[in-house]
């Protein structure tokens, strides 16, 4: 009985999650990271791999943003979304340690105003859409993330967030730490990219019928 | 709405990122009235729907057993080190005083205890 804890004749103190955060020990604190972290290392993993390409360097990614996790756990607000916070660190981890030499503009110019060009494609042939249907259904397996890992970086990271992670525009704008509207135009470019790398794979091994598109 | 502008806006439609319900309502009934990009719409969603899956089944690698069991003696030590921190700091002062031939001593000491953590 919670109730009976509270001291009789004096008021009653309620503490904030944030106090109970500061006093929380190091043994609650561990309890609480394996119980509530742990549970996402596939999901940090399968992303990394997104990020790295490579499978020891993608282990390094995840056990990296679980010692940042770990250390700043402190930081997180119980009750938000903690995978999509230990998404964030993985990517700034990522740009820390993995992108330290490239100096690389986070949103290049000119992105927007290239999906503005290519959003005003027109409709698309009944032939084309048929063709397209049919090569999504007999590609062999592995062949859309084959894809997935050749196309560039930043449209391959908005693809996994949005495609596999089923997140929105904002939650991928605050993963990836750029603004919605760059997420929207790399989304619509990494999905255009992916589509005529199928396609013309299947027409190369003669899927989707001999007239290929 | 024009056929260019419901294309133009096509992608914001089909990932449900259209907050504005009248919006939402000014896209449908274009494809009410326009079959073609009806018929646009519907493979574009369709399309993505597919790839979405053949993504889900196929971008879900299992994290290896030892990068679990690296990450668990990781988190231990670090817990370990959150710990160490801690430092015990005493100070003694010893003050000795006389005066018409009458000692007086006075020891004083204090611990000053420093932790790094919890942090707030």
């Amino acid at each position: 009985m919670a109730v009976a804890l509270f001291p009789m004749n004096s008021e009653i103190e309620i503490r904030t999650p944030a106090e109970l955060l500061a006093t929380e020990t190091v043994v609650e604190r561990t309890a609480r990271f394996e119980r509530d972290a742990m549970q996402y290392t596939s999901q940090l993993y399968a992303a990394a791999l997104r990020y790295t390409k490579n499978q020891h360097n993608a282990q390094d990614l995840v056990q990296d943003t679980y010692a940042k996790a770990f250390t700043s756990f402190h930081q997180f607000e119980p009750g938000t979304n903690l995978k999509a916070w230990l998404y964030r660190i993985l990517t700034t981890t990522f740009i820390n340690t993995y992108r330290k030499d490239q100096r690389r503009p986070l949103i290049s110019d000119g992105e927007v105003e290239d999906w503005q060009l290519a959003a005003s494609a027109s409709h698309t042939s009944d032939q084309g859409k048929s063709a397209e249907d049919e090569v999504l259904e007999n590609l062999p397996d592995g062949e859309v993330k084959r894809a997935l890992q050749e196309i560039p970086e930043e449209f391959r990271l908005a693809v996994f967030y949005a495609d596999v992670e089923g997140y929105s525009y904002k939650e991928i704008a605050d993963i990836l730490g750029i603004p919605s509207g760059t997420v929207m135009s790399r989304l619509h470019r990494g999905r255009k990219l992916l589509r005529t790398m199928l396609m013309d794979y299947a027409k190369e091994r003669g899927i989707g019928g001999p007239n290929g598109m | 709405m024009e056929c260019n502008e419901v294309m133009h806006a096509l992608i914001l439609f089909i990932d449900n990122e259209i907050q504005d319900e009248i919006q939402v309502q000014i896209f449908q009934s274009h494809f009410e009235e326009c079959l073609q990009c009806l018929t646009e719409m519907e493979h574009e969603r369709q399309v993505l729907t597919r790839m979405k899956s053949l993504l889900a089944d196929e971008c879900c690698e299992q994290a290896p057993e030892d990068l679990q069991a690296r990450i668990a003696q990781q988190t231990a030590l670090l817990a370990s080190q959150m710990f160490s921190p801690t430092q015990i700091i005493t100070e003694y002062r010893r003050t000795e005083t006389t005066f018409n031939g009458e000692t007086h001593i006075e020891i004083e000491t204090t611990h000053e205890i420093r932790r790094d953590f919890p942090l707030s």
